[in-house]
């Protein structure tokens, strides 16, 4: 029996805490809603369209009239407060998880998302404080990203399928083993997201204005470093494809049966098409906001689902000779 | 002896005080200029530098903008203004000297304050010019907040709000930029740009791409610069208390 295995064993006898769980899914699913927030936030360029943090236009953030939420301020302010609500179930899923779970590993998982939830609202500030330097840009939008997965994994690691002892099996593959492939894909999507933050926030979005091809050719001519990122990104998006196939053809072909498994990957493939569908919408349609903040959204759902197999894959897959 | 030296301490100190320069000021006369002359009054503005900015070809048709995500901006006939053409001339272009007899001429910071104002959700003016230490003022003048975002890469950027109206600030530039977008995050189609000069030899082309400019008798290299079709430059000479025409022509962008 593997390591995972046997965890996930010992705590089946620990108790349920469905509340937690459902806490923590809660706050997984307003994560996500929150990066499409952003997405909004950047795709209408309104990221200093509030040029004063904490505060706003003066007001403190809680008590800024409504009737001034206009234009660029809309999608701003209404991020500041999205995230201050983020933040605030993560106050109380980390203060829950302290006092309420046995798991010592668990309750300093859920520090370590408060930690996050906290840096990523300082980033915040900064932000808007050194006027959108991409460094710190770039960062808060990968943190968001990290955040997502921590939120993911407090849902996996306190639900019932994890404390019920996930059931264990038989990774036969010669090759490479069935966790690494999941690993290896999620790690391929969050790098593609950086590289889609790196675009956003250097202005390279509609740097190769056709699609599918670049400038009419397969490789553009790089003129400058916009079309240079921009095409990387799109390199990026080949490479992810690729990389969510070869894993679902793994499960198709070994772990058909295995819904634990072949569930997220399922849902990672559906995600996956209509993603590539929004980024070619985002190119054709002039980076229409709510396209392209439902592309940075699907992103993150792609992440979270690839993430959520890689855990899953992890404690699930038992190799061969383990098995024997 | 020591009551004596602590007063002519005093004495020198007072002098020092009351003669010497303002740090800023003293900077802003060195960029002013740079060689001999009076800054105090700098040399004569007697010749006349004048022209047209032709807009050739067909002029985009301004794109129409819609304030509907602000009902304070009261604008419903907003359009963009990246090209104003009348007349078969082009608006807005900054015009100024670049180089040539320039060199070596130190000229007084004007006190002159230019006003950037914020009318209708749009600015007013859409392209600007002024000297190094010279005051821009900017206003809001809509029922509606505004953030006033200086994208300078010279000069230090800023970014601040002015939540209703009546609200202004007052800016000064340390260095030349040409152009210096100012733009608004809230309305994200509002824009503005600046040209930031060490002398008072620009302008900005009005009504049918007309432009005119008092300069120094001399021979200059002029530049004509738009925000999205570039620059352009010329030499010309002008003799004293003379005038001379110099046109540009702009094509759109293929």
């Amino acid at each position: 029996m593997s390591r995972n295995a046997s965890v996930a064993g010992s705590l089946h006898e620990e108790g349920e805490n469905i509340g937690l769980h459902r806490f923590a899914l809660f706050t997984a699913c307003s994560t996500a809603f929150l990066i499409f927030v952003g997405g909004m936030v950047t795709s209408h360029q309104a990221g200093l369209s509030v040029p004063d943090w904490p505060t706003s236009y003066g007001w403190n953030m809680f008590t800024f009239p409504p009737s001034k939420w206009v234009g660029g301020i809309f999608y701003e302010h209404g991020h500041r407060l999205v995230a201050s609500f983020v933040g605030f179930l993560t106050v109380i899923l980390a203060s829950w998880a302290w006092l309420r779970e046995s798991r010592l590993w668990l309750r300093l998982l859920s520090l370590g998302a408060l930690v996050a939830v906290i840096t990523q609202g300082i980033l915040g500030g900064l932000t808007v404080k050194y006027l959108l330097p991409t460094s710190i840009s770039m960062t808060h939008a990968c943190l968001a990203q990290t955040f997502f997965c921590l939120t993911i994994a407090l849902t996996f690691f306190t639900s019932p399928t994890w404390k019920h002892g996930l059931p264990r099996v038989h990774d036969g593959h010669k090759g490479l083993a069935l966790p690494t492939v999941c690993a290896l894909t999620t790690g391929a999507v969050y790098l593609q997201l950086l590289l889609g933050a790196w675009m956003r926030h250097t202005q390279s979005g509609l740097a190769i204005p056709d699609f599918p091809l670049a400038f009419g050719r397969i490789i553009p001519a790089f003129a400058n470093y916009h079309v240079a990122i921009h095409f990387a990104h799109r390199v990026g998006a080949v490479v992810v494809t690729a990389a969510i196939i070869w894993t679902f053809s793994r499960l198709v072909r070994m772990h058909r049966k295995d819904r634990l498994l072949i569930g997220p990957a399922a849902v990672m493939l559906v995600l996956l098409c209509i993603q590539l569908t929004l980024g070619a919408f985002t190119i054709w349609t002039e980076k229409s906001p709510f396209i392209t903040s439902m592309h940075v959204a699907t992103g993150a759902l792609i992440l979270g689902a690839s993430f959520l197999l890689t855990l899953r894959a992890f404690s699930m897959v038992v190799r061969e000779k383990a098995w024997q | 002896m020591r009551k004596t030296l602590l007063v002519l301490s005093l004495l020198s100190l007072l002098a020092f005080v009351a003669c010497g320069k303002d740090p800023l000021e003293e900077a802003l006369e060195k960029r002013a200029g740079g060689g001999g002359g009076d800054v105090a009054t700098g040399p004569a503005l007697t010749a006349t530098l004048k022209g047209k900015i032709t807009f050739e070809g067909t002029p985009p048709t301004p794109k129409k903008i819609s304030t509907s995500s602000d009902p304070g901006c009261k604008n419903p006939n907003l359009v963009s203004e990246e090209f104003v053409v009348s007349d078969g001339g082009l608006e807005n272009v900054i015009v100024y000297v670049s180089g040539g007899d320039i060199a070596g001429k130190r000229f007084p910071v004007s006190k002159d304050v230019v006003t950037l104002s914020q009318e209708g959700c749009h600015y007013i003016p859409h392209a600007l010019t002024l000297q190094v230490g010279q005051p821009l003022r900017i206003v809001n003048n809509d029922d509606t907040a505004h953030n006033v975002h200086a994208w300078a890469m010279i000069n230090p950027a800023f970014n601040e709000s002015q939540s209703s109206k009546g609200v202004e600030n007052t800016h000064t530039f340390e260095k030349e930029e040409v152009l210096l977008p100012v733009r608004c995050d809230v309305h994200n189609w509002m824009n503005s740009f600046i040209g930031v000069f060490s002398h008072p030899l620009h302008t900005v082309s009005k009504k049918g791409g007309a432009y005119e400019m008092k300069l120094p008798a001399g021979t200059y290299m002029v530049t004509a610069e738009h925000e999205t079709l570039g620059k352009q430059e010329m030499m010309v000479t002008v003799a004293e208390n003379g005038s001379a025409d110099l046109n540009f022509t702009f094509k759109p962008k293929a």
